[in-house]
């Protein structure tokens, strides 16, 4: 009854559930989730130009040069915060920045664009096997690095001043923060699309932040919520016959508005 | 010892020189004042001690560069830039300088998080989520923060801009039972409270106006070049009090 890319698509659907609850409640907590969708631009402006790098120089995969462009717009945003800038405005002026080179190397790259595309839009029930590899991959070395430097990384972003009289280097812990997202987000975005990485990584963070007290429980809630609104996600689509992604987005849109009424 | 010595220390910002030239020593353990006007550099001060900010001169803190000092110091910053969306508990805030590494939590990080906590009467909010404390409930855990390192030097910004009477009382006598062991800079703008407690005061308007006992610096010509207005102070041979200290808020 399950083929194998329901299987795949379950695995993939625990591994998102870790980055919802780890880098996507950080952003939440960050207060910057508009960050996951400027780094998903960032991974489209990455992917186009290491298109156009292979056609008209040398070869070069357009995921890896994705990830670099989105590190770096990471880091940009990372450092335009340290010198005092509105995140927000920060990521904004990326977003420009990003969707400029994107449109001008998808309009140098033409008829190659789609891949540009497909690399940004994935299908969480079409997974290759390779797909679930750099998942399982990229998710592992994620949650290690996180594990470690989680302590430092809340104190920065709760508070950044009494981190730093405290002698916690404000800006290199944000920074490792800003590139953990980017690097989440576009490890995601290659197997289950940049719609579904919004809706997982920042609504179920979001929603257990009004539920529970404390870190611990609020992350492990938003794992809960994101898993189910992901399984819940594929089981529907069986029968429903519609995109998974978007059945799991609307089930956790719909957590969220129930969490609204409390309080 | 000494433990801070400033040497012509000067700060200059885009916009200008927010301190200038500022020359001071002092003793460890004391108790001093720092007052002054809106934008006369006494955050700054502050900042440039603890190697926040780039400065010109020289900081000695308990002997060693403001970097390597940095550990010593409690710093409860003036307007906290916290983050409320964090979901944080008062534990988790009051435990952050001390467990900053994987390592995690130890018995005895919680027996002094636990301690602090109840210096400033917050023990029973131990597990209450941080963001949903009220203004002066939340100023008194950061200040339980403070004192959870064991600093030598305490560092406070105009700590009771958020409190009531009774925690400003409370936390004033708190201070005072730190006299003997921690060096303490305080800036405030309503000396009144502190004039007991208070070993010295420095005036301070971009440059050190005065600094000494309560009872050589407080007095209405000082007041008068330090807020370019006239401040009364009422004098008795035990005490002072200036009239409308509250009022420079
Ligand atoms: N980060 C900064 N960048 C540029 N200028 C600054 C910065 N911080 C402070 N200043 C300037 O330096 C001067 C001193 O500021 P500071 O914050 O030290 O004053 P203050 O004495 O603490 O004032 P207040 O009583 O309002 O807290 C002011 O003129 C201010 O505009
Ligand atoms: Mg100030």
């Amino acid at each position: 009854m399950f083929d194998i890319l329901v299987i795949r698509g379950i695995i993939a659907m625990f591994l998102i559930a870790i980055v919802a609850a780890t880098i996507g409640s950080f952003s939440v907590f960050r207060g910057s989730t508009f960050f996951v969708s400027g780094i998903a631009h960032g991974a489209l402006a990455g992917a186009a130009l290491g298109i156009f790098i292979s056609l008209s120089f040398f070869p070069a995969d357009p995921l890896i040069v994705a990830i670099i462009f989105s590190v770096f717009v990471a880091l940009a945003i990372g450092y335009a915060s340290y010198k005092k800038e509105d995140v927000d405005i920060a990521i904004g002026v990326m977003f420009a920045f990003s969707m400029s080179i994107a449109v001008l190397f998808l309009s140098m790259i033409r008829e190659y664009a789609s891949v540009a595309w497909g690399l940004i839009i994935g299908d969480v029930l079409l997974l290759s096997e390779e797909d679930i590899n750099i998942l399982l991959i990229s998710v592992i070395t994620l949650l290690i690095v996180f594990i470690i430097f989680y302590r430092k990384m809340l104190y920065v972003i709760f508070d950044p001043e009494s981190a730093e009289a405290n002698g916690v280097h404000v800006l290199l812990y944000e920074s490792l923060l800003y590139v953990l997202i980017a690097v989440g987000v576009v490890a995601l975005l290659k197997c289950v699309g940049a719609i579904l990485v919004y809706a997982l990584l920042v609504v179920p963070a979001a929603a257990s932040r009004r539920i529970f007290q404390g870190m611990a429980t609020t992350i492990a809630g938003a794992f809960i919520i994101s898993l189910v609104s992901g399984l819940g996600g594929i089981w529907l689509s069986m029968y429903l016959n519609v995109a998974p992604s978007s059945l799991a987005g609307l089930i956790a849109a719909s957590i969220y508005a129930v969490t609204l009424t409390k309080k | 010892m000494n433990s801070i010595e400033l040497k012509n220390l000067t700060v200059r910002y885009r916009e200008g020189i927010a301190i200038e030239n500022i020359n001071l020593e002092i003793q460890h353990p004391s108790f001093v004042t720092i007052m002054g006007p809106n934008g006369a550099g006494k955050t700054t001060l502050l900042k440039a001690i603890m190697g926040m900010v780039p400065y010109e001169g020289e900081i000695k803190i308990m002997g060693k560069n403001p970097k390597e000092g940095k550990r010593v110091i409690g710093y409860l910053p003036q307007r906290e830039r916290i983050n409320t969306n964090v979901p944080v508990t008062v534990k988790d805030v009051v435990l952050m300088p001390l467990v900053s590494n994987v390592r995690g939590v130890k018995k005895e990080h919680v027996k002094k998080a636990k301690e602090v906590l109840k210096m400033v009467n917050m023990i029973d909010y131990w597990n209450r989520r941080f963001d949903a404390l009220s203004g002066g409930q939340q100023q008194r855990v950061l200040f339980a923060r403070t004192l959870v390192t064991d600093p030598d030097i305490l560092i406070l910004d105009e700590p009771f801009s958020a409190t009531d009477v009774k925690t400003k009382t409370s936390l004033i006598h708190l201070l005072h039972s730190f006299k003997n062991e921690k060096t303490i800079l305080i800036v405030i703008h309503d000396i009144n409270p502190l004039v007991e407690c208070t070993d010295y005061v420095l005036l301070l308007k971009k440059k050190v106006l005065g600094f000494g006992m309560v009872k050589d610096v407080i007095n209405e010509e000082n007041m008068e070049r330090l807020y370019g207005t006239r401040v009364p102070v009422i004098r008795t041979p035990e005490t002072c009090y200036v009239v409308g200290g509250d009022r420079h808020v």
